[in-house]
């Protein structure tokens, strides 16, 4: 089993990432920064492919949404994955859009049987337009979202489940949602099928608080990757029989090159020390 | 469940400042004038008022640090950073 970590393709960080790609296993390049541009721009895009291992991931799309996705967008992310030729592309289980206005970001849908049935028939039109269904990333949450009649870790289950998915695993998204709604972290790990986890975030963040003084953790990526966060790996990595993907994510006020690379071996030894406690216990 | 009605008001509250405090002051008004039902009505009336505040703070956040320009720059300096090395 080899497991491999990497990072976040950034253009800032492209020099250090260029530099050190002997200590970098694989790059994840944000697939919508790709949506706009032509056959110039997408060749700058396989030559990195052809320097380095490199996966896609979206932000954009709105899969988990009752509204159908748009195949405008589809068609943009096929068009990125054929330039690529990524291992593997992912998406986020959030909504980004509804009633004709963009969130910005991230937003969690109510976790229902009608937000399952939506984000189930938008793989499966992802499957026929991109010719490849993403992996599913469990997002970060400041509400604790209205409407919802499941808690988080079954939504993501019966969403894995019923559009027969695989996942990608946030940890730090993981670790904010349990400070925030105060729930076992390790509970949500064990209700997942770990059996679909095929490659796994980390990142950073800091507490914000509201008017009224109540503080909540938010998932920022401009932080150092927390100890809770390395301790979710290792339980992860402990629980796991398939080979994991781990990407550091950092969106910016960039530390040195040699920080994030230490972040990469502390994700290495965190995931050594998990497989070998399974190794143990069989 | 009126789904899309749902995601639609989520989403102006999300990002619109007046439509968030005319929520705020009457919750139950504002959901049935969306054409909700009564079950969504009352999760509406029970919203996370503390995670409201903060989503939308950090969605605006979003909203004006990103964009087609900043995309531009970053496949612009993606390349040049390949064509150095090469």
């Amino acid at each position: 089993m080899r497991d491999r970590v990497g990072l976040g393709w950034r253009a800032e960080l492209a020099a250090g990432i260029l530099t050190h790609a002997d200590r970098i296993d694989l790059v994840e390049v944000i697939a919508d920064d790709w949506f706009e541009c032509g056959r110039r721009e997408l060749r700058a895009l396989r030559t990195l492919g052809a320097q380095v291992p490199l996966v896609l991931h979206g932000v954009g799309l709105g899969l988990a949404s009752s509204v159908p996705v748009d195949g405008h967008r589809l068609e943009a992310m096929a068009r990125v994955l054929e330039a690529a030729r990524p291992e593997f592309w992912s998406e986020h289980l959030a909504f980004v859009r509804g009633g004709g206005r963009e969130i910005g970001h991230l937003a969690a849908p109510p976790r229902t049987a009608a937000t399952i049935e939506g984000a189930t028939a938008n793989l499966d039109r992802a499957r026929t337009i991109v010719g490849s269904a993403p992996l599913l990333e469990n997002i970060a949450t400041l509400i604790d979202p209205p409407g919802s009649d499941r808690d988080e870790a079954v939504f993501v289950r019966d969403v894995a489940e019923t559009a027969n998915a695989e996942l990608l695993l946030d940890l730090h998204n993981l670790h904010a949602n349990s400070v925030n709604f105060g729930f076992d972290a390790l509970a949500y790990l064990d209700a997942l099928p770990i059996h679909r986890i095929h490659a796994v975030h980390l990142a950073g963040g800091r507490w914000i608080s509201a008017s009224g003084g109540q503080r909540r953790l938010l998932d920022d990526h401009l932080h150092d990757v927390p100890e809770a966060v390395f301790t979710l790996l290792e339980e992860l990595g402990a629980r796991s029989l398939r080979p994991l993907t781990v990407i550091v994510e950092r969106d910016g006020s960039y530390p040195p090159i040699a920080a994030l690379l230490d972040e990469l071996d502390q994700a290495r030894g965190a995931l050594a020390r998990g497989r070998a406690r399974r190794v143990r216990a069989a | 469940m009126s789904a899309r009605a749902f995601e639609a008001l989520l989403a102006r509250l999300y990002t619109d400042e007046q439509a968030r405090r005319d929520f705020l002051t009457d919750p139950r008004g504002t959901a049935a004038r969306a054409g909700l039902e009564p079950s969504e009505i009352d999760s509406l009336a029970a919203i996370d008022r503390v995670g409201l505040e903060l989503s939308a703070e950090s969605f605006a956040r979003k909203r004006a640090t990103r964009g087609p320009r900043r995309s531009a720059w970053r496949r612009r300096l993606t390349g040049l950073a390949l064509w150095l090395r090469a």
